[in-house]
Parts: C-alpha cells; structure tokens; sequence
C-alpha cells in the first residue's frame, strides 16, 4: 500500500496555475524524488503536502484515506515531517537542546538532561553519524551534518513521511554524499521520502521513483526501472531546450 | 557506493584525530569564565590596596550592594537571553515602592495593611511586564523601543502621582503602613550573627576538604583509570598527607615568616606528594619520556627569564619610597633627551609598519601618488603622539608607583611567558614540560617573595604569599601529572559525571565555608543576600535543566526555527518580560521597606547598570547565549568598584572609568570564548 499518494492535484493562485494536474506516490522505504528547475512548482508541492497551502483540485491520500490539512500542526501529527533548507535550529545551543526542542522529555517542566543527551547520541548513530560531542552547539557541525539532526529529529520523533526540501542545493560534493547517505538510511528504516532536488545526480543513486515537474506540470512520474540517467537529465534540463541551446552555441 | 565508503572512511579517521576536552578546556569556554576572572581579579586588587576591603564587615557591606543589583541582573541575563531588553526594569523598582507607599498613605487611609498592598503591587507589576510583552508581540517593534516607552510612562507616573497625592517626590513613613514588620522581616531584615571559636577550623577544614575534592574530581575527569589499582603508590600518598597535615600544623603552631615559609614548603610539597600518590594508585601512568629541552620553548623561555630579570633590576634600583614625579627627578637636558628618544623611536616605529604596508600592497592595487607623503606625515604624527605619551606618564608617574608597576606587570609578564613555554613544550617532550613546569613555580615563589618584601600591608603580605606558593604547587603539581600520567583523549560519559560531581561538591563545600565564616562574624548581613542567592540558583536550574530554559535559550537564538517546532515563541516572551517586572517589584520592595521612604527617581538609570552587569557576565547582546551566573559575578563586580574605590581612597569617580574599562575587557573574553566554543570540534 502506498503510504502517500497525491492524485491529480492542482493549485491555483487566484487566475495563475502554480499546479496542474500533478501525480505521484511514495511508499514505505522508498525515495521518491522530485525534479524540477526554478519555477517548477517545487515550493507550491511541499506546501500542499505540509500543509502550508490546500490543493484546489485532486486528492491527497495518506495510507489510502484522503485528508486535507489545514496547518502544518495538522501535517506533523499525520507523521509528515518537513525538513526544510534553514533547518528549524538555533546555531548556538547544543546538538541535543536542538534535538529535543519543542518536545523536551521530563515531568513537570524538567528537562532530562542524561536522557536528552543519550538519546541525541543513539539516534545520530543510528543514522550513521558519530557526533563527537553531542554539547558542541549546532553552528559548528558542518552543513550535511546538520541536516542529519533535522533528519534524525524527524525520524525520531514519529515521522512516517519524511520530506527534504532542497537538502543539498547549499553543500559541496563531499557533504552532499554525506546527506544522500542520509536518505538512504531513513528509507532504510521503512520511512517513505520525498527528496526535492534541481539535481539528477543527487537524485538517481538514491531514488526509487521520479517526478519531473516544469512549469508546473507534470513531465511523468517514472519507476527508476522505466528511465535512465541520462534521459532524466535530459528531461530534467529542458530536453529539446538544451538541444537548441547547444547547438546555438556550438555554432560560433 | 565507492563514493559512500570514501566518505565513511574520512569521517570515521576525522573522529579520530579530534581531542577530548579536558574538564579546564571546557570551563575556559563557559560564558561565564569572562566575569568570574573579573571579579577575581577586581577583588585582588582592592585587597592588596586596601587594608580593610578583605574583612567580614567590608564584604558584607559590598555584598549588600550587590544584591539588589544581582537580583535584578539575573532576571535581566534571562530576558537577554531570551532576545530582549527591559529598559523599565530599573524604574520598575521605584514605582512598586511608591505604589506600595501611596497606597498605605492615601488610597486606604488608616485602615491599609500590607497583606493587601503588597499583592497589589506584585500584581500591578505583573500586569506592567504583560504589557511590555505583549506590546513587543504584537506590534514587532524592538524591545528597546517598547521598553523605553513603559520607562518614561513610569517615571512620569512616579512623578504625577508623588506630587498629587503627597505633594512631595519622596513617599516617606512606610513603615507606619499595618503589618509591616511581618514583610520588613521577609524582605529588608538585617541579622547580626555573632561569631563563634570553630568559625575560622571551619573555613580552613573546608577549604581543606574543597582542595581534595577538586583534585580528586579533575583527576577523575581527565586521567586514564587503571583496570586494578596500583598498591605500590599508597606510601606516596600516605607520606604526602602526613607531610600535608604537619605543615598545616606547624603554621597554625609557628609564628614568624621563616618558620611558617618552611612550613608551607613542607604542606605544598605533601600536598604534590599525596596527589602524585593517588594519580598512580588510581590511573594509568607513562614513563618520563622525551628530550629535555625542545627548541619551540627557547622563545618564550627566554622571554620569560629576561622579563623576570629586568623586573628585578628595575626595582632592585628603584626607591620604594620616593614618591617623586619621574620627570623631576632628572636634569632639565636628560628630559629633552628622553623627549628626542621617544619622538624618534615613535616615528621610526610609525615608519616600519607603514612601509611594510606598502610593501604588502605592491602586487595588488595601485600606489597611490599621495603614498609617501600620507606615510611622512603619518610618521611624524605618530613621533608626536610617543612624545606626549611618554612625557605625560613621566609627568604623572611618581618613582614609586613606577617601581610597583614594572614589579607587577613585568613579573606577570616573565611568568606567563614561561608558562608559555611550558605549554608549547607540552606538545614535544615531557621531560622539557616538567622542566619549565618547575623552573616557572620557582620563578612565581621568588616574584612573590620579592614582592612580599616591598609590599606595605601586613594582610596582604602574607596573603599574596600564601596565594602564589599554592599557584607554584599547582603549576609544579600539574607539570607532574602531565608528565608522568596518561591523558585521557575520548570522553567517558559514567567518569566524566562522577568527576564533575565530585568537583562541584568541592565547589560548593568552599562556598559554604566561606559563607559561614562571613555570616557569623559580627558584622551586619542582609536577609537580601538570601534572596539574590535563591533568584540565581532556581534561574540558573530554570536555564540548564527545565523545558522554559531550553525555550528560551531557542527564543533568543533563532525565533521563527522555535515556532516551526512547536515552542510557544509568544508566550515564553510574555513570561521573560512579566519575570522581570516581577523580580523589579521585588527588589523595589527590598529597598522601599529597609528605607521606609521611596523617591519618585527611586531606580531611574540603573537598567543600564544590570545589562552591563548581564553583558559582563557573558550574555550576548543579540541573545541566545548567556549565563545567570555570569550575571551575578558581573553585579559582584560593579558592587565591588562602587565599595572598594572609596575604601582604597581613591577618588570615587573613577568608578565610572573602571566599570568601563571591565566592561570593555569581560566584553573582549567573552567575545574569544564565544569564538572558542564555536570552533568546529
């Protein structure tokens, strides 16, 4: 059963469509990836499935049923975790204060601290992450490190989707293979994710399923069995666009 | 995949090659550590000037400053922490006294009592700190701005209300209110404690008992443990404390300098010998390994020694008494001389590094046609500039005070240097490190005996003594352990607790016998303290180890992160702000009931005062880092200028100089610390 499953969606802003017709679903322990350049209708899609915006047309099922989400609050307590590009994190507290913020453990206002700080431990390493030293503040871990706590954050704390907004767009190649490692791990752990990216070479070694989005349509909504890596950065790029581009500049 | 294992295998050998933090690392990069060496620093220098300043009845009388003052900058450090600023807070204090005054006065009449007015006024402050932030919500506007507004509202309240009802600016007979007394016992009560015969055996057998635990603890933190304990190192320890114990004996038994010097060499030594023993007992140890000299120590090393030698002839040449201006003393040709010399060497230096500059800039962007007259004319400003400074410190400086300068500045200087060496011959060889280790604790013991020699204040000598040989024991004793034990490299969660635990057991032991050494010594001692105490021990529980803290710490750091995971952004701020005004209300009824009078410009200005006290005390202007402890030494620190500048027959304006220039130095640690700890790991 699919754990996601977006039907058919639309969303239009007053007479301007951010969304027509778009399709695509996600199961449990799989990557599915979303493509698409500037302008696609990448940000209108995480809303929706957030909760940020409503659809204005289609379906938005979760586990088969359909929902419709009227805030994030909403989104998170149906087990869809965002994780977008800022992190959500206060660079000058500590790896576990980020951890638990929000959902500090302890009775009667105490913070637990030994429990906060093993637990930060154990689920960092879980991901694959040996933190040094769970008390050096967040600012200091590196990019793909720190979306590893927002990572482990979510998985944690009960996500059944998991979806990461542009995780690599801000990393070099190094630490991007560390966040993709990352993903891996989470689907591994019979999550379902959603990757959005601008990258199909971020995309295809991690990703079970492909949504290609332009102008916010729908370019096809692939198996990683159905398409290749050159023919998805081919569609992914434009497609005929780039052809005439290059060839407009192999021609000086 | 190949890729993946790469980047598996990178980061598993960076994990390696990352050092653990000692337990001394990691408290030079707590917030606090700026403030806390302030006010050690500040105390130090008003004891060794100031005979009195070390007593029972001194410290309770700047304590007793401090209070009111600490109270309010803890609630402050929070409200800092948590991104914003009460500018209210100081007349805060005054309005809830004069509203407690006016009520008892003229809103009741005869028939008031304090069971009601005093909820009153906790409420109106509450309600007041409401305001504030809920204002700071709705509108966005900065804190500084809202708060400012409320401050001027207040202060003109204060005025309109004292003048209207009482036609006064002062709201007097308090204490006239029914049942006061029951409130003036809770809030402004004074105890006289006589002393008692075991006051001073319990200030030094807890002092006693601190060191051990300290030792034991850090040890514990930062020393490999042996799987099975090594029983051969037990005569050590035993022989160590025996000595420990005679020595502290026969200075108690003996009377004289010679006797108790020798007394301390034999405690001192005992007291390495025993901690030596137990290091080996418990943890694991390395043979003495390395050359004896390593060329990366020669520097500072030399340094050190040149310093410490030029120290002693200056002063060896020196009258410690002529109290003389320097520039009288010399004929008229050698000040023309000195004059030439200085304005010479000024230009010079000007000259160098502008030509270095220069040089620096060739390759880059283009010479400017003005470069060389720019650099003449540079140069010759800066010859002028060493003229005058070198002329006016003659001038200013008498022969003694200049002779007391160079001892201290240039002794510490020689000192820190060689304990610089000593750091950098730490990374090379151990033998070197524990020969610079003990050449530097004998160079301390002899800067102090030579200073000792001069030093005109009987309390002082023989405290500064006693001071700087337990600094050689710990220089020599840390040489030692470095030396000759295994330093642990990786954190051990089960050891590190039981360490910090025994630590801060030793801690607070001191503080205690400190405590009831100055509590029941006869001097007058303010049930205020009591409070300031209780304020910062449940804010500094409520920062560390409650879900608020944690919220706080969030709000201040990063706001919109906070509301994306649920922390209720707006109501923490509303809380912080109506803590404030609460802690406000308070402190103005501490001072409103131990005075029984209240004027109308009762706390006007002295917000400024707790966010310096905050700022010192490590809090960050922009908020999201902080300490509460911090906050108090920094009230510790202000009330200590404000007590001892007078004490020290200094003239008391210079207060103001000092607590800026504090401020401006804790600013500068702290700044270095932040740096340190954000450091990638």
């Amino acid at each position: 059963m699919n754990l996601l499953e977006l039907v058919g969606i639309s969303k239009y802003f007053g007479n301007v469509t951010a969304l027509d017709d778009v399709s695509t679903h996600v199961e449990a322990g799989k990557v599915t990836c979303v493509l698409g350049d500037n302008g696609a209708g990448k940000s209108t899609f995480i809303k929706i499935l957030s909760g940020v915006h409503q659809q204005s047309k289609g379906d938005y099922l979760i586990e088969g049923t359909p929902v419709r989400f009227h805030s994030p609050r909403d989104a998170r307590a149906a087990g869809i975790a965002t994780v977008y590009q800022d992190l959500a994190m206060a660079p000058l507290m500590s790896v576990w204060r980020n951890f638990f913020l929000g959902s500090e453990p302890g009775t009667l206002g105490r913070f637990d601290q030994e429990f906060a700080k093993a637990t930060a431990k154990a689920e960092m390493k879980k991901m694959g992450i040996d933190v040094r030293d769970i008390d050096q503040p967040v600012g200091t871990l590196s990019g793909g490190e720190r979306q590893s706590v927002a990572i482990a954050r979510a998985v944690y704390f009960g996500a059944k989707v998991l979806i990461l907004d542009e995780p690599t767009s801000a990393l070099g190649v190094r630490q991007s293979g560390v966040v993709l490692r990352y993903i891996r791990a989470a689907a591994e752990r019979g999550l379902g994710v959603i990757f959005i990216t601008h990258n199909p070479h971020h995309a295809y070694p991690v990703g079970d399923r492909f949504l290609l989005l332009n102008r916010g349509k729908s370019l096809g909504d692939f198996a990683k069995s159905e398409i290749a890596l050159d023919e998805l950065t081919r569609l992914m790029a434009g497609g005929a666009e780039l052809e005439a581009l290059q060839h407009e500049l192999g021609s000086r | 995949m190949a890729d993946n294992a790469t980047v598996q295998g990178e980061a598993s050998q960076r994990d390696e090659r990352i050092s653990f933090r000692g337990p001394m690392q990691r408290m030079l990069i707590s917030p606090e550590i700026g403030a806390l060496i302030g006010t050690i620093m500040v105390w130090a220098l008003f004891w060794a000037t100031s005979e009195k300043f070390s007593t029972a009845p001194t410290s309770a009388s700047w304590l007793d400053g401090a209070a009111p003052l600490g109270i309010m900058s803890v609630a402050v450090a929070l409200l800092m922490i948590g991104g914003e600023f009460d500018l209210s807070s100081g007349v805060m204090t005054g309005s809830t006294g004069i509203l407690v005054g006016l009520y008892a006065q003229k809103f009741m009449g005869d028939g008031a009592t304090m069971w009601l007015a005093i909820p009153v006024s906790f409420l109106a402050a509450a309600l007041i700190g409401w305001l504030n932030g809920t204002f700071v919500n709705k509108t966005g506007l900065p804190s500084f701005i809202v708060t400012l507004a409320t401050f001027f509202v207040l202060r003109g309240a204060n005025l309109v209300f004292a003048k209207r009802l009482v036609d006064k600016v002062l709201v007097e007979n308090i204490d006239e209110v029914r049942d006061f007394e029951p409130f003036r016992k809770v809030f402004a009560s004074t105890h006289v404690l006589e002393s008692f015969a075991l006051r001073d055996t319990i200030l030094v057998l807890g002092g006693i008992l601190a060191a051990v635990l300290v030792v034991v603890g850090l040890l514990e933190q930062s020393l490999v443990r042996r799987e099975k304990a090594h029983a051969a190192a037990l005569p050590l320890l035993l022989v160590g404390v025996v000595a420990t114990v005679v020595g502290i004996l026969l200075i108690h038994k003996t009377d004289g300098v010679g006797a108790n010097l020798l007394a301390a060499v034999v405690s001192l030594g005992g007291a390495i010998l025993a901690t030596i023993g137990l290091a080996r007992w418990r943890h694991e140890t390395k043979t003495l390994s390395g050359a004896w000299w390593t060329p990366a120590a020669t520097r500072s090393f030399a340094g050190g020694i040149a310093a410490t030698v030029l120290a002693w002839l200056i002063t060896r040449f020196l009258d410690k008494h002529e109290t003389r201006v320097l520039l009288s003393i010399p004929a008229h040709g050698i000040k023309v001389l000195i004059g030439v010399v200085a304005a010479v060497a000024g230009t010079g230096w000007v000259a160098r590094a502008g030509l270095d500059r220069m040089r620096s800039q060739v390759g880059g962007a283009r010479r400017s046609r003005w470069a060389w007259p720019m650099l003449v004319g540079t140069s010759l400003v800066g010859g002028l500039v060493a003229l005058v400074a070198v002329l006016a410190f003659l001038q200013l400086c008498t022969e003694q005070g200049f002779r007391s300068a160079v001892q201290v500045g240039l002794g510490g200087l020689g000192i820190l240097a060689l304990l610089t060496a000593k750091g950098a011959a730490r990374r090379e060889s151990g033998r070197a490190q524990l020969l610079l280790g003990t050449i530097a604790a004998l160079v301390i013991l002899w800067t102090a005996l030579l200073i000792r020699h001069d030093a005109g204040s009987d309390r002082f000598r023989s405290g500064f003594v006693a001071t700087m040989a337990i600094a050689a024991a710990l220089v020599l004793g840390n040489s030692l352990i470095e030396a000759m034990m295994v330093k642990r490299t990786s954190a051990e969660a089960k050891a590190d607790r039981r360490g910090r635990t025994i630590v801060v057991s030793g801690v607070a032991i001191s503080i205690l016998a400190m405590a009831i050494r100055l509590t029941w010594s006869g001097a007058p001692v303010r049930v205020s303290i009591v409070w300031w105490v209780g304020v910062t021990l449940i804010a500094a529980y409520v920062l560390a180890r409650t879900r608020w803290g944690n919220w706080i710490f969030a709000v201040g750091g990063n706001k919109d992160a906070a509301r994306a995971v649920g922390v209720p952004v707006d109501r923490t701020k509303v809380g912080l702000f109506m803590m404030v005004s609460l802690v406000g209300c308070l402190v103005g009824l501490i001072t409103a009931l131990r005075y029984t009078s209240v004027a109308a410009s009762q706390g006007v200005g002295e917000e400024f005062e707790y966010i310096i006290a905050a700022v010192v005390g490590g809090c960050l202007l922009t908020g999201g880092y902080g300490s509460v402890i911090g906050a108090s030494f920094g009230a510790m620190i202000s009330a200590m200028l404000a007590t001892g500048i007078p004490g020290a027959r200094w003239n008391t304006d210079n207060k103001y100089i000092f607590l800026g220039a504090v401020l401006f130095l804790a600013v500068l640690v702290n700044q270095k610390v932040r740096k340190k700890a954000q450091e990638a790991r």
